[in-house]
């Protein structure tokens, strides 16, 4: 355990390693302590509230959220993060909590959407079934539990990454078996379309607004439930579980049993999750159930800090956001590039100074050089930046961007990338004399090639947005940090 | 850390907030914040913006890509023939229905937007269409043929390619009667264009009596060694209704690897003469060459000289967008501002006598091509496309 | 009996790409106890450099150099840059993870497979390049028995991966290096304590396997003709497969289960349907892991009490 970082809210009473102490059990007590100054008084406040007036605290925040949020782009992604938010918490089950790396976990939220569908629908029969909602969603949920403990089954035997790539399998032939299998009644690759929207008792929910509400009780409730089961005896052998089977075996925990039900208690809400989706899109495809969308989940849940459902919310707002609402314009794209850089520069520079000399320095060194090139050559100038509103007219005798910047740009970028990772590589007052130009290229780089791009771009910004904010916190926003057993 | 995180959250949550405001208050700034194309002339005032809808990453990026080059073409040039103002803003939809809905949102709610083109599969326009049609908005797309689009249910959806319905039985037929087969092998890709064919074909081979072995690979396959294995000396025509060209490429070298001397039969989706030269092979397409049309040199040149080689689904696109230019700038003389309804209207009305296409334009109420026509070309040992006179 | 064969033959060949892939997979397993998603970018990668390299001589229908020296120098070049990009890869987004949770590198891993794909489409564009291996070497060489045709780029294919495996066993339990990466695998802290240079030894793991990566990239770009920025993701998915059905982290492991892959694909594409291949191929494997859970050659791992 000598390899842990020291916790940085260590108190003074200890002085260093003792022998006979575990570190890490020594400095427990040191972690629960409260910040000094005002953000532990506030830390100190919040601690006495209790959870269920934080839930509902959450919930009326975001129940008012469509007050703020005008048109129906907006309100779209908003569901989309609360359907992202709804999945990374079910995912939590099984991947926080009881520590299976559950990669089919996709299919069933793929198997309650087509579960949903088949039965709002003309495809099992020609008069139809259409069900109304209070029937069809317990009865999918219902199927999906017992088909999570179906696939939970090799968890009996299978370890770590073992069960994953079984899993995987399950995941994988949940796509092929909708594209190839019963064209008639599951549609194939076209899908099953025309769907009742959600339904009972005379009241049908037809707008995003109410899809966004609906979402949102749904969300409250899951958490509500799962944190009675959490803190109950199931979560407890949960964490044992996930901590160290055969110490949870000893204390007569029934660990297959217990693996099982985090399995089953996942597949619930991914499948509830998935029948609002199918009723929201008034279809089905089977291409909305592929991998790429289960990488955005687990994303999604590891960023906010896998074990903590507030991280696991947070983690599919956060990314749900980004993805959809911001990364969709090139303007917002904008923002979001330019503010990583400056968030990350404001949190890992130290002292002020430096960065201010960094940031005066790449200004002026983008002036200077643009002046020298533009005197030597008009052309090389003369794009201009492609991005547009304040951004752009802020940047305009700034960034170098030639006429055609597609083959400068491609050079550019992988100059960038070159210089990033030399970046890792030296240290010290080197270090600093290269960011300087680093940053003026990331600048020229945007505006001459990736604005250009923005679908792609978006592709690109997740990726690295994945790569350093795992690197700059490995446990996840709301996550700890917490002892594995090797 | 906790005094770290605590920076990092509120940076974010500013960050968001700040993004939202932005977002809300400026849509129509984002609007243009897409590929803007050059402005034809400073004096006009025929502004808008059209969207654009297809796979510009993912699987099948080739496809999105040429697609989105294309209507980026057909607006700076139309811009400048029409002296109008019009904007593209791309949406990548993936061919993920999911997505499409999103970016229909987007551009539903941009309220500059009149107009859009794509997107580009038929699972996304059945998942799209009643929300378009909801808004308003007018939508044509160059390359969704599934037939049940077109049944009525979706008020302001076009195409200006025909249905599977048009061009599956009548490539069937052509087979059926001038290559004889005993018996055949037809493969689809597993996306709803390729199986809607494959539907639409299977009927007609079975009853002039034809052996037909039905298989399906997916489009991520690159090697077909075990399945061209399976085809007997008896099989002298391989169906392929593909939208990779390349994937139809290899399948083919695998037929010469194995010495095998079954003919491919492809559908528009192979029609791409720097990609799919198998000698011998037929492909069927909704337009001739328009490298092979003089009124076309202009847009072939250009499109060549900025992209590089294309295939089958970017003039199409180019035929579609141009349609939505035509319109808006048909408003703008009117003396009225562009909007969704009355560029709907001049949509609807469209009747050009001649297109990128080889073929008039003219919707019927549905929004389907009246009278739209296929193309066969038999591709000779040199790679080149020779169109056969139609019979 | 020939379609049997044949069948085999297509098997054999893309189960030993699979196989080769599945090397580098399990030797980064085996030292980091991280799959490494990014393996099949790096297989992409490898790919796109061996056709930038005959496109620089010349294009496949007028090449400048005989057909031999432009192999080798595709495979050098591609497995060269791939090596050296893995390392970095290790360098700039592994490193810093290697205390973190398990889970940690996964993510990381995955965002640098979509960094890698959609760079790569930025960079290079979306239309699928060709290999046009035929027009450089003819399919009249090769061995042709009546039905039985097999082309001599497969039969080139299969005895490249043979001996890289080969080569890479000896290396693993011959050499000193190969020595220090089996005691870096086994125990880390320990390994560190002995005085072994874990830094350099994960190093050379990575750049070893992302070489495999890039031979076998460009392998399957004589064989398959076509690159795109995806080519990799499948590929990957099927390599770590092979892997973990193999028993992650054994060599010998890899192969197996790269070849079982490869093998079952061509004969339930031959003898079923191609419809429902990848589904029966996935049955069968979950079947399989059930009953063999540490794999065909894997261990069952020693649990600590």
């Amino acid at each position: 355990m000598s390899d842990l970082p020291p916790a940085e809210s260590q108190t003074q009473s200890i002085t260093g390693p003792q022998v006979g102490v575990d570190e890490w059990v020594m400095r427990a007590g040191g972690r629960r302590q409260y910040a000094p100054g005002w953000r532990g008084d506030v830390q100190r406040r919040t601690d006495k509230v209790g959870w269920w007036p934080r839930l509902a605290l959450a919930g009326i925040a975001g129940a008012l959220v469509p007050f703020v949020l005008g048109n129906q782009f907006q309100l779209q992604v908003g569901i989309n993060a609360l359907l992202l938010a709804l999945l990374a918490v079910g995912l939590n089950i099984a991947v926080g909590w009881a520590g299976l790396l559950d990669l089919g976990y996709i299919a069933f939220y793929g198997f309650g959407a087509y579960g949903f569908a088949l039965l709002s629908s003309d495809q099992l029969s020609t008069a139809g079934v259409h069900l109304p909602a209070i029937l069809s969603l317990p009865i999918v949920m219902v199927a999906a539990a017992i088909l999570g403990l179906l696939v939970g089954l090799p968890s009996r035997r299978l370890l770590g990454d073992y069960l994953a790539i079984v899993t995987l399998f399950f995941g994988e032939a949940f796509v092929e078996f909708t594209n190839n299998v019963a064209p008639s009644k599951l549609g194939g690759p076209n899908g099953i379309f025309a769907l009742d929207p959600i339904h009972s008792f005379g009241v049908q929910i037809l707008s995003n607004k109410g899809y966004f509400y609906l979402l949102l009780v749904l969300l409250v409730l899951t958490i509500a439930v799962l944190h009675l089961l959490d803190t109950s005896r199931t979560g407890r052998a949960w964490r044992a579980v996930r901590e160290d089977p055969l110490a949870a075996t000893l204390m007569t925990i029934p660990v297959n049993r217990v693996k099982l039900m985090a399995f089953s208690f996942g597949a619930v809400v991914a499948a509830l999750a998935g029948a609002v989706f199918a009723a929201q899109q008034a279809s089905v495809f089977p291409t909305d159930f592929d991998t790429p969308f289960l990488i955005l989940i687990y994303a999604a849940l590891i960023l906010g800090g896998a074990g903590s459902m507030a991280g696991a919310v947070l983690g599919g707002l956060v990314v749900g956001v980004t993805l959809d609402g911001f990364l969709r314009s090139s303007t917002e794209a904008g923002y979001i590039f330019y503010g990583l850089i400056l968030l990350t520069l404001l949190v890992k520079m130290r002292p002020w100074r430096k960065l201010a000399l960094v940031l005066g320095s790449t200004v002026v060194l983008g002036f200077a050089l643009h002046a020298i090139v533009k005197a030597i050559s008009p052309s090389a100038v003369a794009g201009g930046p492609q991005s547009s509103g304040w951004i752009a007219s802020a940047l305009h005798s700034w960034v170098i961007v030639p006429q055609n910047p597609t083959t400068a740009g491609n050079i550019g970028f992988v100059v960038l990338i070159c210089l990033l990772i030399a970046l890792v590589q030296i240290h010290g007052r080197w270090r600093t004399i290269v960011l300087v130009p680093t940053l003026y290229l990331a600048a020229c780089v945007w505006e001459g090639r990736l604005v250009a791009e923005p679908s792609i771009t978006r592709q690109i910004l997740l990726g690295a947005i994945l790569i350093v904010m795992m690197n700059a916190r490995p446990q996840g926003l709301l996550g700890s940090r917490r002892v594995e057993v090797v | 850390m906790k005094g770290r995180l605590l920076l990092t959250a509120t940076a974010l949550t500013a960050l968001i907030a700040a993004g939202c405001g932005s977002s809300s208050s400026s849509s129509s700034k984002s609007a243009s914040a897409g590929t803007s194309a050059a402005a034809g002339g400073s004096s006009s005032k025929c502004n808008a913006a059209v969207g654009f809808e297809g796979p510009i990453t993912g699987q099948v990026a080739m496809l999105g890509a040429e697609q989105l080059h294309f209507a980026q073409l057909a607006v700076s040039m139309d811009n400048t023939a029409n002296k109008t103002n019009i904007t593209l803003v791309q949406g990548d939809t993936q061919l993920m229905p999911a997505q499409a809905t999103t970016v229909t949102q987007q551009f539903i709610s941009n309220s500059k937007m009149v107009a859009v083109v794509g997107p580009a599969g038929s699972q996304e326009v059945e998942a799209v269409g009643p929300l378009f049609g909801r808004a308003g908005m007018p939508f044509i797309t160059g390359s969704a043929t599934a037939a049940a689009l077109t049944t009525g249910k979706n008020p302001t959806f076009f195409r200006v390619v025909s249905k599977d319905s048009v061009q599956g039985p009548q490539d069937a037929h052509y087979i059926v009667n001038t290559l004889h087969p005993k018996s055949l092998l037809l493969v689809d890709d597993q996306e709803a264009y390729s199986t809607g064919l494959v539907s639409a074909m299977t009927p007609v081979f079975k009853a002039a009596g034809i052996n037909v072995d039905h298989e399906s690979v997916s489009q991520k396959i690159t090697d077909f060694s075990s399945l061209i294995s399976k085809v007997t000396p008896q099989t002298s025509v391989v169906v392929l209704p593909w939208q990779v060209a390349a994937n139809a490429q290899q399948l083919g070298r695998n037929l010469a690897e194995q010495h095998k001397k079954a003919v491919i039969f492809g559908t528009d989706g192979l029609f791409s003469p720097g990609t799919f030269t198998i000698n011998g092979s037929y492909v069927s397409s909704f337009g001739p060459d328009i490298t092979s049309i003089p009124a076309d040199k202009a847009i072939a040149d250009a499109a060549k000289a900025k992209f590089g080689s294309y295939g089958t689904f970017g003039p199409p696109v180019y035929a579609a967008t141009h349609v939505i230019d035509q319109a808006i700038a048909s408003v703008c003389k009117s003396g009225q501002t562009p909007s969704r309804s009355n560029v709907l209207a001049a949509i609807k009305a469209t009747n050009e006598p001649t297109s990128i296409l080889g073929q008039p334009i003219k919707f019927d109420s549905h929004g389907d091509l009246v009278n739209g026509k296929f193309f066969l070309f038999k591709i000779n040992a040199k790679g080149q496309y020779k169109q056969i006179p139609s019979a | 009996m020939h379609f049997f064969v044949q069948e085999l033959v297509n098997g054999i060949t893309t189960g030993s790409l699979y196989a080769l892939l599945a090397l580098g997979y399990s030797m980064v397993y085996g030292i980091l106890k991280l799959l490494n998603f990014a393996h099949g970018d790096l297989y992409m990668i490898g790919a796109f450099m061996g056709y930038f390299v005959i496109q620089w001589f010349g294009g496949a229908m007028a090449l400048t150099i005989p057909v031999p020296l432009l192999l080798l120098f595709m495979f050098v070049i591609a497995g060269g840059l791939t090596g050296v990009l893995g390392v970095a890869i290790e360098r700039f987004a592994y490193r810093p993870l290697r205390d973190a949770p398990r889970i940690a590198p996964l993510i990381t891993a995955l965002g640098v497979s979509f960094f890698l794909e959609n760079a790569v489409l930025l960079l290079f564009g979306s239309q699928t390049r060709v290999y046009n291996t035929p027009d450089f070497i003819s399919f009249s060489t090769g061995i042709h028995i009546g039905v039985l045709q097999i082309d001599i780029v497969r039969i080139m294919v299969i005895g490249l991966s043979v001996i890289l495996m080969i080569g890479l066993r000896l290396l693993v339990s011959r050499t000193r290096l190969g020595k220090q990466m089996r005691a870096v695998a086994a125990d880390r802290e320990a390994a560190e304590m002995l005085g072994i240079n874990v830094d350099y030894t994960i190093a050379a793991t990575f750049f070893i396997g992302s070489v495999l990566a890039g031979v076998s990239g460009v392998m399957a770009g004589l064989v398959f003709n076509q690159v795109y920025n995806l080519i990799g993701f499948v590929a990957g998915l099927k390599a770590f497969t092979a892997a973990v059905v193999g028993g992650i982290g054994s060599i010998a492991g890899a192969m197996l289960g790269g070849l079982l892959i490869g093998i079952a694909e061509s004969m339930i594409t031959g003898y079923i349907s191609s419809t429902l291949t990848n589904l029966i191929v996935f049955g069968i494997l979950i079947v399989m892991m059930v009953l063999r859970p540490q794999g065909l050659l894997g261990r069952a791992p020693l649990q600590k009490v």
